[in-house]
């Protein structure tokens, strides 16, 4: 159980700036907690008495026993203005400063901003991560399943290039080797609940390896034992997934489906294969718009599906005529709450209000053990250079007083979900929970 | 009379074909196009009875309204003007009906009922009208139109007095409705919500999160705009805002026609939103002028007003092949029922959408439904 708790950390603070020690950004945010209450006591201070002021900005914790004793006549003039600007820039981390008398909210600022991609590579890093890295960051692997094969693939590499250090033995030292390796792709881009499950499953099998093989046997072990994980957790079960959900189309059934999910990809071409005559709405939207690379790939076979394309606010026109609706996952939390691909909450909305049945396909190795009640607290923005152009007016950027924000991902309540696809079987959303615990919780 | 409707012919025409061809969009546009063609066909009629002069005006609102059908404030401004024609000659002619003294004076339920049918009464008020001003003199047939001719002008100025102070009568209480430090949502871009949102800003520092609104893109526009009037805003794809609506306290939409129902026809993505917003308990508002109050139900269609797009704007010819083989669908306006929305802030007042037939009732006759 710490074992698990210390690999979903990083999964849970991508919103947070920077990858940084443990302990650190914990502290950081308390401080941040802290010093926000206070400034919140300083405006209830100022708000009873709008007196006292002009001190209040001075000095961090004394502001507001001084603040009390401060007396009333400087108020009149600048006295609460000067004061907002103090605070804010002594709290400036967590303000962003627009300019002069603007003030945003500050709602926005836990999404922080993408950072520029690690050209620069800090300690032992081996060659395949920093590519990997590069792809993460450019979004030239993007998608949790993709992501998480990609993943296993180079620490591949990374086992089979480690020799164990005298002194020590691989079951021991062989996480430390890949821990910078794990920080630096995090760095990239926030790791997804699929990577996270891989890894905690990686340094379980790495603590067990037997100590008395011969190294090289061990890293054999340890790369078969990523094969399979690959195999049995993803590849398999988008086999029976693809199965599992291609019996809930029928002849003649018109599907919607919101921007790319490759496990639906295969659903969608798998049951066409199958000889089952149906046709595809695609519904998609910027930042990304994906639905564009499922629609070259539906239409593109030597048996093309009829599909129809349809940017997301068009979406209530459409519903009249859909018999399901198929969305991928990028993870489960245990409440049975969907996060996905920004948009995917509205598709579901709008379904569950028609009384279309929503079908979630997701593997189980995206299940997280989390809870998640909301969409907005953890998210991540989408770079600029990801961000799709569409329409006739230029892509919007960021400039004073306008702010653009591309979510990424958004958070379908579980009560929009009528069920979801899994490799053990079509499971109602509230079942989610139990499925760790049916599968032994051994590889989860 | 069919001599003087060839006269007026061309300016009717004119504003037809230009209508067809969407050469005139919004719904503002229209209704002044329309008033400004209205008064010039209503100053060169030669009518010698109310019942022609009405026969004149519905003529040219009938070919007005086939020529675009789903711009529905014309057909609305037509029907304003006929209402304020009406009340016009009403007091022209004397009003000296004991009915109309009594159902103005005096409030009761019963009076209350009444009023909701104002024309009942009209045929019974004409009978003892004809004593002041003349209709169908033979000896002067130009008699009646002359002397009705300066109130009907002032009528129709009335009307338009009405439609260029529109959003500023819209706006004047924004600031009851937006609060310090509140975060509001809206999509596209709606002069009147425009209008309202930098009135509101004049007394209030609050956030606006404009969705950018496929594939018009309208918001982003209008996110412009806002900032550069000192409104710190954010714009974001239409796909956030579900993800953004558990922090937004307020949806403000624009609407395109207000149904006698209550529900709206406003720009496609209102309805996601009304929906995202109902799922989050979050109010919302529509901002419109009156002129948008349309004597319609959307019986015909569930979803949508069945007024589509260009489909090139979703998917361009740049994306190749895939244009041959894909069906593209671009609806301009959702539905958006009555359940959806809390209030309608309008040039008059705001009023719940249950109220909105009451509305009705009061700015047109019942016998200009159908025009």
């Amino acid at each position: 159980m710490p074992d698990k708790q210390e690999t979903t950390l990083p999964t849970q603070q991508p919103g947070a700036a920077a990858p940084k020690p443990a302990g650190q950004p914990s502290q950081k945010s308390m401080t941040k907690a802290e010093r926000r209450e206070l400034q919140e006591k300083q405006r209830a201070a100022k708000a009873a008495a709008k007196a006292e002021a002009p001190k209040g900005g001075a000095g961090g914790s004394a502001a507001k026993t001084k603040g009390a004793q401060a007396p009333a006549k400087k108020a009149g003039e600048a006295g609460p203005a000067k004061q907002s600007v103090l605070t804010s820039k002594e709290l400036g981390h967590a303000i962003p400063e627009e300019g002069a008398g603007k003030r945003g909210p500050r709602i926005f600022t836990h999404f922080g901003l993408p950072k520029p991609i690690g050209h620069t590579v800090k300690g032992d890093i081996h060659p395949a991560v920093v590519r990997l890295g590069l792809s993460f960051s450019e979004f030239k692997i993007c998608g949790a399943n993709a992501r998480c094969i990609a993943t296993l693939t180079a620490f591949k590499n990374v086992i089979q290039d480690y020799t164990t250090p005298p002194n020590s033995t691989l079951s021991r030292h062989l996480m430390t080797h890949l821990s910078p390796q794990i920080t630096h792709l995090v760095a990239a881009r926030p790791m997804s609940v699929s990577m996270g499950n891989a890894i905690r499953q990686l340094k379980l099998e790495i603590s067990n390896s037997d100590i008395d093989l011969v190294e090289q046997e061990a890293k054999d072990v340890l790369c078969k034992k990523i094969d399979d994980y690959i195999q049995d957790r993803i590849i398999m079960a988008d086999e029976v997934i693809q199965e599992s959900a291609g019996r809930k189309i029928k002849e003649g059934d018109v599907i919607l489906t919101y921007a790319r999910s490759s496990v639906v990809e295969k659903v969608l071409l798998r049951a066409r294969s199958e000889g089952k005559k149906f046709s595809v709405i695609v519904v998609d939207s910027r930042p990304l718009l994906e639905g564009k690379a499922l629609l070259r790939s539906l239409t593109s076979g030597p048996d093309p599906i009829p599909c129809t394309y349809a940017l997301l606010p068009a979406l209530p026109s459409l519903l009249t005529e859909v018999t399901t609706v198929f969305i991928g996952a990028h993870s489960i939390y245990s409440n049975g709450a969907v996060f996905s691909r920004a948009g995917t909450a509205l598709v579901s909305m709008m379904a569950k209000q028609r009384n279309v049945p929503v079908v979630v396909c997701c593997e189980t190795c995206k299940f997280s053990e989390g809870i998640l009640v909301d969409g907005f607290g953890k998210n991540e923005l989408a770079p600029a250079h990801t961000v799709q152009p569409h329409g006739s007016t230029p892509t919007p950027t960021s400039e004073p007083g306008l702010e653009v924000l591309n979510p990424l991902y958004d958070l379908t309540p579980p009560n929009f979900i009528t069920a979801v696809v899994t490799e053990v079987g079509l499971i109602p959303p509230s079942s989610i929970s139990s499925i760790p615990l049916a599968l032994g919780k051994t590889i989860l | 009379m069919q001599a003087e409707r060839g006269q007026h012919h061309r300016s009717v025409e004119v504003l037809a074909s230009k209508l067809r061809r969407r050469q005139i969009v919004g719904s503002r546009t229209a209704a002044l196009e329309t008033l400004v063609v209205l008064r010039q066909v209503v100053s060169r009629a030669r009518f010698s009875n109310f019942e022609q002069l009405v026969e004149i005006i519905r003529g040219v609102g009938r070919r007005l309204v086939e020529a675009q059908p789903k711009e529905h404030s014309v057909g609305n401004t037509v029907r304003k003007v006929l209402h304020h024609i009406r009340e016009e000659y009403q007091t022209a002619v004397g009003q000296t009906g004991p009915q109309a003294g009594t159902s103005t004076s005096g409030f009761s339920i019963s009076k209350f009922v009444l009023q909701g049918q104002p024309r009942r009464h009209v045929p019974a008020q004409k009978t003892e009208v004809k004593t002041t001003l003349k209709e169908d003199d033979p000896e002067d047939p130009d008699s009646f139109s002359k002397g009705l001719k300066p109130v009907l002008m002032e009528a129709i100025q009335d009307v338009l007095d009405e439609l260029e102070t529109v959003y500023d009568n819209v706006s004047k209480n924004a600031r009851d409705h937006i609060h310090p430090d509140e975060i509001i949502l809206t999509l596209g871009r709606s002069k009147t919500v425009e209008t309202f949102l930098k009135t509101a800003a004049h007394n209030r520092h609050y956030t606006v999160i404009v969705a950018e609104t496929g594939p018009s893109y309208d918001g982003r526009e209008m996110a412009k705009s806002l900032s550069s009037a000192g409104i710190s805003t954010f714009l974001v794809p239409d796909s956030s805002i579900f993800s953004l609506m558990s922090r937004v306290n307020k949806v403000i939409l624009g609407a395109h026609v207000i149904l006698a129902n209550g529900g709206m026809f406003a720009i496609t993505g209102s309805l996601i939103a009304a929906t995202a917003a109902k799922a989050h308990s979050t109010p919302v508002v529509v901002c419109a002028g009156q002129f948008k109050l349309t004597p319609l139900w959307n019986l015909y269609h569930e979803y949508g007003a069945v007024d589509f797009g260009n489909p090139s704007d979703v998917l361009g010819f740049n994306e190749g092949e895939l244009v041959n083989k894909v069906d593209v669908v671009n609806p301009y306006y959702d539905y958006v029922a009555p359940e959806f929305i809390d209030a309608y802030i309008t040039n008059d007042g705001d009023h719940p959408p249950s109220s909105i037939y009451r509305l009705l009732k009061e700015t047109y006759d019942d016998e200009d439904n159908e025009l």
